[in-house]
């Protein structure tokens, strides 16, 4: 390996002496205790761990940190200090569409790339942006009217 | 430090390999899936940019190794054929990290970017410390999971003859949901048929056998045909690609994926061959 693994998370510079081939999910909770990036199936199937990695929707347990270096990545715990954040959780309490809460934080990031790409989604888009994040819960309906509210309400953040 | 190499360049990535030992590492979405070796020693290539470009020339739709399906998806030069199989593929998250290069190396049948290289007869540039190879998609593929790409190569680019990207095309994924589902059954093919005769036809079928399915031969009974002859053909065609395909059994059985292979095949010929 040539040198550390160096890279922006949650707004902060840090280095990484692990291996390369360790799971980004894996050093983001076990290394830097952000267990807010929940494990679900390791093996890209639910979204649970998903994080944004340069600003793009990916799931954290498909990642190795050789892949990471020169990266910047925002879990939920960084995402949560941002207006947009606070427009996505009031939306997701007053819809009600938080119930056992293990998807959430993924399904928050997954929302925040859709209204990053698309300020004003349809339906559609929404149901598209967030296929790949599973909720055992609500049936997804309250999930999706939450980021339509937040973008409503929310106008101009995004 | 363990655990793999991040060079920053072509040769570098070569060198690396030469070496021996080393496994590459485009976007990841196959290789975290597989329980790997304590030992395993990655070389990412994400940094390496003659891996990353998306072009045509006057005969080629090119794209590098390590284009990710995001980036493909939003290529104006990606061709329609390709946009529709990758936006079917997986959920958001997987495409932005998912290479074409990464679908094509890991020799799964159910590959649904590799399906359309197949029935566009692409070419792959495969590159090593000693020299480029170019090779036919159709001769990449050993058997199931298994290519012909040697531990010190590289698939480096896909070359799309623009000739059959542009042709109108029939595609579909059959899967048991909309998102992140696994190809049951999936089919694509283009037809030329311009002044009443059938110039080019070619299909292929995916998640059937334990490589792709792609047979010229039988494609090859409509080239030259008026569109008359070709639809008196019609029958024999199926019957024929009834023979031909041994599918194989897994979470449906034999049975059901050979159906779907007709009932595609035939809506195929129907909208296409007219």
């Amino acid at each position: 390996m040539n040198g550390q693994i160096k890279f922006i998370l949650n707004g902060k510079d840090v280095v990484y002496a692990g291996s390369a081939a360790a799971r980004l999910l894996d050093v983001l909770r076990d290394e830097y205790g952000l267990t807010g990036v929940k494990c679900g199936c390791k093996e890209g199937e639910c979204g649970a761990c998903a994080v944004l990695l340069n600003g793009q929707l990916v799931n954290s347990c498909m990642v190795a940190m050789g892949f990471v270096d020169g990266s910047i990545v925002l879990t939920i715990e960084g995402y949560k200090e941002t207006a947009r954040f606070a427009a996505l959780d009031k939306a997701f309490a007053e819809t009600a569409a938080v119930q056992c809460g293990y998807c959430i934080p993924g399904m928050v990031l997954a929302a925040e790339a859709v209204l990053a790409e698309n300020p004003h989604p349809d339906e559609a888009t929404i149901r598209s942006g967030l296929s790949g994040n599973l909720c055992r819960c609500t049936g997804y309906n309250a999930i999706v009217k939450a980021v339509q509210a937040a973008a409503e309400e929310g106008a101009g953040l995004w | 430090m363990v655990g793999g190499y991040i060079p920053f360049g072509m040769q570098e990535a070569l060198e690396i390999l030469a070496g021996g030992g080393c496994v590459p590492y485009a976007g990841g979405t196959d290789l975290m899936v597989k329980e790997s070796a304590a030992d395993t020693r990655y070389v990412f290539l994400h940094r390496i940019r003659d891996l990353k470009c998306i072009t045509v020339d006057a005969e080629y739709f090119i794209c590098g190794a390590c284009c990710t399906y995001t980036e493909l998806l939003r290529s104006r030069h990606t061709p329609a054929i390709l946009k529709e199989a990758i936006s079917q593929i997986a959920a958001p998250a997987i495409r932005n990290t998912a290479t074409i290069g990464g679908n094509v190396a890991n020799a799964s049948p159910k590959a649904d970017a590799a399906l359309i290289l197949m029935v566009t007869d692409a070419l792959v540039r495969l590159q090593s410390k000693r020299g480029v190879r170019i090779v036919p998609i159709k001769e990449l593929y050993l058997g199931r999971g298994v290519a012909d790409i040697l531990p010190d190569e590289l698939i480096s680019e896909f070359w799309v003859p623009l000739s059959r990207a542009r042709l109108p095309y029939f595609y579909e994924k059959v899967g048991a949901r909309k998102a992140l589902a696994i190809s049951r059954v999936s089919f694509a093919g283009i037809a030329d048929v311009s002044g009443g005769r059938v110039n080019h036809v070619a299909t292929a079928f995916g998640a059937v056998e334990d490589v792709i399915v792609r047979r010229e031969e039988i494609d090859g009974m409509l080239t030259g045909l008026s569109v008359a002859e070709a639809q008196a053909l019609k029958g024999e065609y199926l019957a024929a690609y009834d023979a031909a395909i041994k599918p194989i059994r897994g979470r449906v059985s034999a049975e059901y994926r050979k159906a779907v292979c007709g009932n595609l095949l035939g809506a195929f010929f129907d909208s296409h061959i007219k």
